[in-house]
């Protein structure tokens, strides 16, 4: 569900990339600086050292006296200057581009962050995954292999056309013309090209990512249904060399790295010839014609790494582009801009409540009236759809209601900021995410702080004393991603023990007695009842049965609001 | 087949470098002498124009050279990146789903997408350029000895110190990339893990300090790129340090030379002019290196991966698997997932054909573990299973798995259509069929309200569809199957009691006259079923029909009365 922006242009796209990174603008002025003196030095050896071997040659044949100490010095000079520039140059681009990438991925999570779930859901993990690494690695470029070498060319160039005009300012003129054709008529040209096949190369990334995500994920399904094979040839086939997406790229690159040597070849014939017929009207000193062919073979150096850069320049719009539309998706819901102080009581209610989540969708909440005094404990059942995560998802703020009110101690609780309501408020969800690190940091996850005592009586509630005392590093073990290496019932209980453990006012449980059997199930509830006395507990299931020795009513739920009217269930009241 | 191309290609891109270099130095010649004849011969513009043409004509024919062996670099490298990527997949896929579940799958997408990817800039540019880093400073010293030996001389002497100092401090910066490569995927999974539970963050207003925690990772990754960029960076400045001053050195001598009347100008320019070509192969080559250590290490972790032995069966023979209903026997199996970890400990269990048994037991008394060994993803360290007359060990496993149809915990939703989700079950199957199947799993109300119907793409982890919703999918996948023995991991979890009642009516129907096995908490249909296994700690404790084991008192009829009860 990103938003659909109106595609931005590539040059507005890195110009915000820079604006980005705008702390780190001194490192790169002082990189683009280094890059200019290094390149103009090397471009200067070469000029000088064809003047000297010309001069020294004519001096040979003459006999005259030569100073040959000064060119000497100044091909020393200039050596020393190119080898340490480009090492100091490289050192500090490089430093500069990755501190603020590192800086621009945070940023980026931290817009990611309160998009889910509403928002995050339908581009999926894996494709969350790709613009939060691969997208931001390939912004790279827009510093060190766009921004540098143009900042380099532009202020190289005229240096070189200048001194060209000294000696021969039609070769000077030949030289503006050649530069503005290779390095800006066919970057611009080669971007254009390979606008459509650089958003390509990035969607096919991420279609391989996806596959790949997929085929690992459904391993099990895939080797049963023997499609497992098909799988591996259908992601081979989206690398091998008869993808389209990748080569065109690659042909107008190589177009691009092969005409600036071509002109600078062509430039250097003309200056050959230019020079010679100088020469002969007396126009040029001849050690100049050697200084001016070879200072045409050199200069375009500066001119170079443009056209591929400028192809490359595409790739890395593309990324920006989908790197700035994730991050400017608006969130699903706002703070106020003057939130209520935090709330201090808790009774809930949910008044003539209307939620969907499309314009034209189908109401998911519609009309829902409840009402959670604190204290009270409520099971709401119904069938898959009738609304029941939705009415969560409303009161935890991930969506926005479009009528009615949810009022939390007594206050709407969108005049709270988000966080304060969800502050208050701890959910077991039904399919909880299991971190990649161990027992212990995954239930702390609620609270930091917790202690060891807390711990325990948070697992004893959830059932899970047995099953802690079975691993082999207890509260220590790593759980895998996904929590795989623990079984979906344990997963849950896993979020029980989380949700009590952060001892909030407000309890949810989400399906709790899912895959449990009926012995544990029962001792979990008795377990709950009395963990959680004297606090609000909401209890979501599909079926009604057997949540009576926890709640003091049940209601159901069809098609976005309760059906049955509450029903006080006798003698099962807090104690 | 791959391999073969790939060194076809490779062979065009180098030989291709090759050409260039015998054209670069017929160029440089024409350009010597045209200088010479300018500047000490003083022959006008007009006398010059020949030379020059060819000139430009072998330019043109360098571009084209360049181009082409380009192309054939790229093609190489997207066939060894496809090819080894294929590899890979189905290294994995032949691990097992057992395996993989043990591993973060952010890593493995990580290393399969963008560890492959770094091979390509390996073979499609480092490879061709380290041939033409061989192939150019010999053509190009063959042909400056005989113009002038002094300035050659230069260039033989500095150019082997230049691969020297680089494979010096080659170690140094394989091992900064090794660890580079193991930040990044650590990094990688990090991401991913918080990317998948940025809801729970958000919920326990965990979201700061995660990102706190991320940032900290990034950072670290960033030190250990600019470590090995430093290392990259130094080899490049020796590199530069003796190009440049042999650029240097050669012009000084050279023109002392011509003041010495030792050498023609025509000679000593034509060195000058190869001295900066004679270092560009190399430099180039040192531009790539960090394409090099990214590939080395990429493969060396790869390789790893490939290592990883696949479970290996105790009986190499491959008999068919029967194609009726089968009786299944458990004789004393054991299987660890790992050692300590039992699923299944001297498991006896006991399947007529065309019979029904409902397990039932504790979660983590090994009910699925039964199933797994059953589908061939875990394989019995001890004892044997029977199918009909015949051990699993022995039969052909893709042709056993053709025979049954599974309905596992969490069926996976895979990113396409609907109608593609069940096709993978049965792949020639007509809309009829899948209309009748979508029907009886309940799943045709569903469909009706999608968007898009039959052809609403579910996205990577089935967005938009509710656990029930994805159950019954799997439930359909089930029905089309039409295989003679059913595997159901609790077939009605997620589903309201009526919807429950509804599915296990229609695969009691359905299930009929199959073999069926079936992992059960709700009990609803237990007095239903042939026979009934308890299951704890990984053995079956009690076994027996419903009426008879719910009379006999024990650990099943404790459960049958909580279940009632509650």
């Amino acid at each position: 569900m990103a938003v659909q922006v109106p595609a931005p242009a590539t040059p507005a796209l890195l110009w915000r990339l820079l604006a980005v990174m705008r702390t780190h603008w001194g490192w790169m002025a002082l990189g683009i600086a280094l890059s200019l003196v290094s390149t103009l030095a090397g471009i200067g050896l070469l000029a000088v050292a064809g003047w000297f071997i010309a001069s020294m040659g004519l001096a040979g044949i003459s006999g005259a006296a030569i100073n040959y100490f000064t060119p000497s010095a100044l091909i020393r000079a200039f050596a020393l200057l190119r080898i340490g520039g480009r090492y100091l140059d490289r050192l500090i681009n490089h430093e500069a581009t990755l501190r603020a990438l590192s800086q621009l991925r945070m940023w980026l999570f931290g817009r990611i962050l309160p998009l889910a779930p509403a928002r995050t859901g339908f581009l999926g993990d894996a494709e969350l995954f790709s613009r939060l690494r691969a997208d931001i690695d390939r912004l790279e470029h827009a510093f060190l292999a766009v921004l540098v070498p143009v900042a380099v060319a532009a202020l190289a160039m005229p240096v070189i056309v200048l001194v060209q005009a000294m000696y021969a300012p039609l070769l000077a003129g030949l030289t503006l013309v050649a530069a503005l054709l290779v390095a800006v008529v066919l970057p611009l040209w080669l971007l254009r090209r390979s606008r459509g096949p650089g958003a390509a190369i990035v969607a096919l990334e991420s279609e391989q990512r996806a596959l790949a995500s997929d085929s690992l994920r459904g391993a099990a399904e895939l080797a049963l249904y023997g499609a497992g094979r098909e799988r591996a040839q259908r992601l081979e086939a989206l690398t091998g060399e008869a993808t389209p997406a990748p080569a065109t790229p690659d042909r107008l690159q190589s177009l691009g790295a092969v005409a600036v040597p071509l002109a600078a070849q062509g430039l250097a014939a003309a200056s050959l010839l230019l020079a010679t017929g100088a020469l002969q009207r007396g126009a040029l000193a001849a050690p100049d014609v050697a200084m001016l062919v070879l200072l045409a073979l050199a200069a375009f150096e500066v001119l170079a790494p443009l056209p591929e850069a400028f192809a490359q320049g595409a790739v890395t719009g593309e990324a920006a582009r989908r790197v700035f539309a994730l991050a400017d998706t608006p969130p699903a819901v706002h703070d106020p801009a003057h939130p209520a102080p935090p709330p201090t009581r808790f009774d809930l209610h949910w008044r003539d409540v209307r939620l969907r989540y499309a314009d034209a969708g189908p109401w998911a909440l519609d009309g829902l009236d409840l009402d959670l005094p604190y204290g009270s404990r409520v099971a709401i059942s119904g069938p898959s759809g009738a609304g029941k995560s939705s009415l969560v998802h409303a009161l935890l703020r991930f969506h926005p209601i479009q009528r009615g009110a949810i009022a939390l101690g007594g206050r709407a609780i969108d005049e709270y900021a988000a966080a304060d309501v969800r502050a208050a408020i701890a959910v077991a969800e039904q399919q909880p995410h299991i971190f990649n690190a161990s027992l212990r940091e995954n239930l702390c996850i609620a609270r930091p702080a917790a202690d060891a005592a807390a711990i325990d009586a948070a697992l004893a509630c959830a059932q899970l004393q047995s099953f802690v005392a079975a691993l082999p590093d207890g509260l220590d073990t790593w759980l895998g991603e996904g929590g795989v290496r623990i079984s979906g019932g344990e997963a849950r209980r896993v979020a029980i023990a989380r949700a009590l453990l952060a001892e909030r006012p407000i309890l949810i449980l989400d399906e709790p007695l899912e895959g449990l059997d009926a012995v544990t199930a029962r001792a979990l509830l008795a377990a709950l009842a009395h963990a959680t006395r004297g606090r609000s507990v909401l209890v979501i299931s599909h079926r009604a049965e057997g949540l009576a020795s926890l709640v003091d009513r049940q209601v159901s739920m069809q098609a976005g609001r309760l059906i049955a009217a509450p029903s006080p269930v006798p003698d099962a009241g807090p104690a | 087949m791959h391999a073969r191309d790939v060194r076809r290609w490779l062979g065009w891109s180098i030989a291709s470098g090759v050409a260039q270099t015998a054209l670069l130095c017929l160029q440089a010649a024409l350009l010597a002498w045209g200088l010479h004849a300018a500047i000490f011969e003083q022959q006008p513009a007009a006398a010059l124009v020949p030379a020059v043409s060819a000139y430009l004509l072998l330019a043109l024919l360098r571009a084209g050279l360049v181009v082409a062996g380009r192309q054939f670099g790229f093609r190489a490298g997207r066939e060894v990146v496809a090819a080894v990527r294929g590899e890979l997949t189905g290294h994995l896929q032949a691990l097992g789903p057992l395996w993989l579940a043990g591993r973060a799958r952010g890593e493995l997408v990580t290393r399969l997408i963008d560890g492959v990817e770094a091979l390509e800039p390996y073979f499609a540019r480092y490879l061709p350029r380290l041939a033409a880093a061989v192939a150019l400073p010999l053509v190009v010293l063959a042909v400056a000895f005989p113009a002038d030996w002094v300035g050659a001389l230069v260039l033989l002497l500095t150019a082997p110190l230049v691969p020297l100092f680089m494979v010096l401090l080659g170690d140094r910066a394989a091992r900064a990339s090794e660890r580079r490569w193991e930040v990044l995927t650590r990094l990688g999974e990090q991401f991913f893990d918080a990317l998948q539970g940025l809801a729970t963050l958000r919920l326990f207003g965990a979201g700061a300090r995660e990102r706190a925690r991320l940032a900290a990772g990034s950072e670290r990754y960033r030190r250990e790129t600019m470590a090995v960029l430093r290392v990259a960076f130094l080899s490049s400045l020796v590199l530069e340090f003796f190009a440049t001053l042999s650029i240097a050195v050669v012009a000084v001598l050279v023109g002392f030379r011509l003041l010495w009347g030792d050498v023609a100008f025509s000679r000593g320019m034509f060195v000058l002019l190869l001295a900066p070509e004679f270092y560009i192969p190399l430099r180039a080559l040192g531009a790539l290196r960090h394409a090099r250590m990214d590939a080395l290490a990429v493969a060396g972790d790869l390789d790893k991966l490939l290592a990883q032995p696949l479970p290996q069966r105790r009986q190499t023979a491959r008999r068919a698997p029967p194609d009726t209903p089968p009786a299944l026997a458990f004789e004393d199996v054991s299987f660890a997932y790992e050692p300590g970890r039992h699923g299944l400990d001297r498991c006896t269990l006991e399947l007529p054909a065309g019979a029904t048994l409902m397990v039932v037991g504790a979660t983590g008394a090994g009910k699925s573990s039964l199933l797994q060994v059953l589908l061939g993803f875990a394989l019995p360290q001890q004892g044997r299973v029977r199918i009909d007359d015949r051990d699993l060990d022995t039969l052909d496993l893709d042709a056993w798995r053709r025979q049954i149809a599974w309905l596992p915990q969490r069926p996976h939703l895979f990113a396409g259509s609907v109608r593609d989700n069940l096709l993978l079950a049965r792949p020639q199957t007509d809309a009829k069929a899948l209309q009748h199947a979508a029907a009886a799993a309940g799943l045709d109300a569903v469909i009706e309200v999608l968007p898009a119907g039959w052809d609403t793409r579910i996205g990577e982890d089935g967005y938009g569809l509710s656990g029930g919703q994805a159950q019954r999918i799997g439930l359909a996948r089930l029905l089309l199957r039409d295989a003679p023995l059913w595997l159901l991991d609790e077939p009605t979890r997620h589903l309201d009691p009526a919807g429950a009642e509804a599915i296990e009516r229609t695969l009691l129907r359905c299930g009929a006259g199959r073999s069926v096995v079936w992992i059960a908490h709700r009990l609803g249909a237990a007095p239903h079923a042939d026979a009934i296994a308890l299951m704890q700690r990984g053995r079956v404790i009690e076994h027996g029909r419903h009426a008879a084991l719910v009379a006999q008192g024990g650990a099943y009829a404790h459960l049958w009365q909580a279940q009632g009860a509650a």
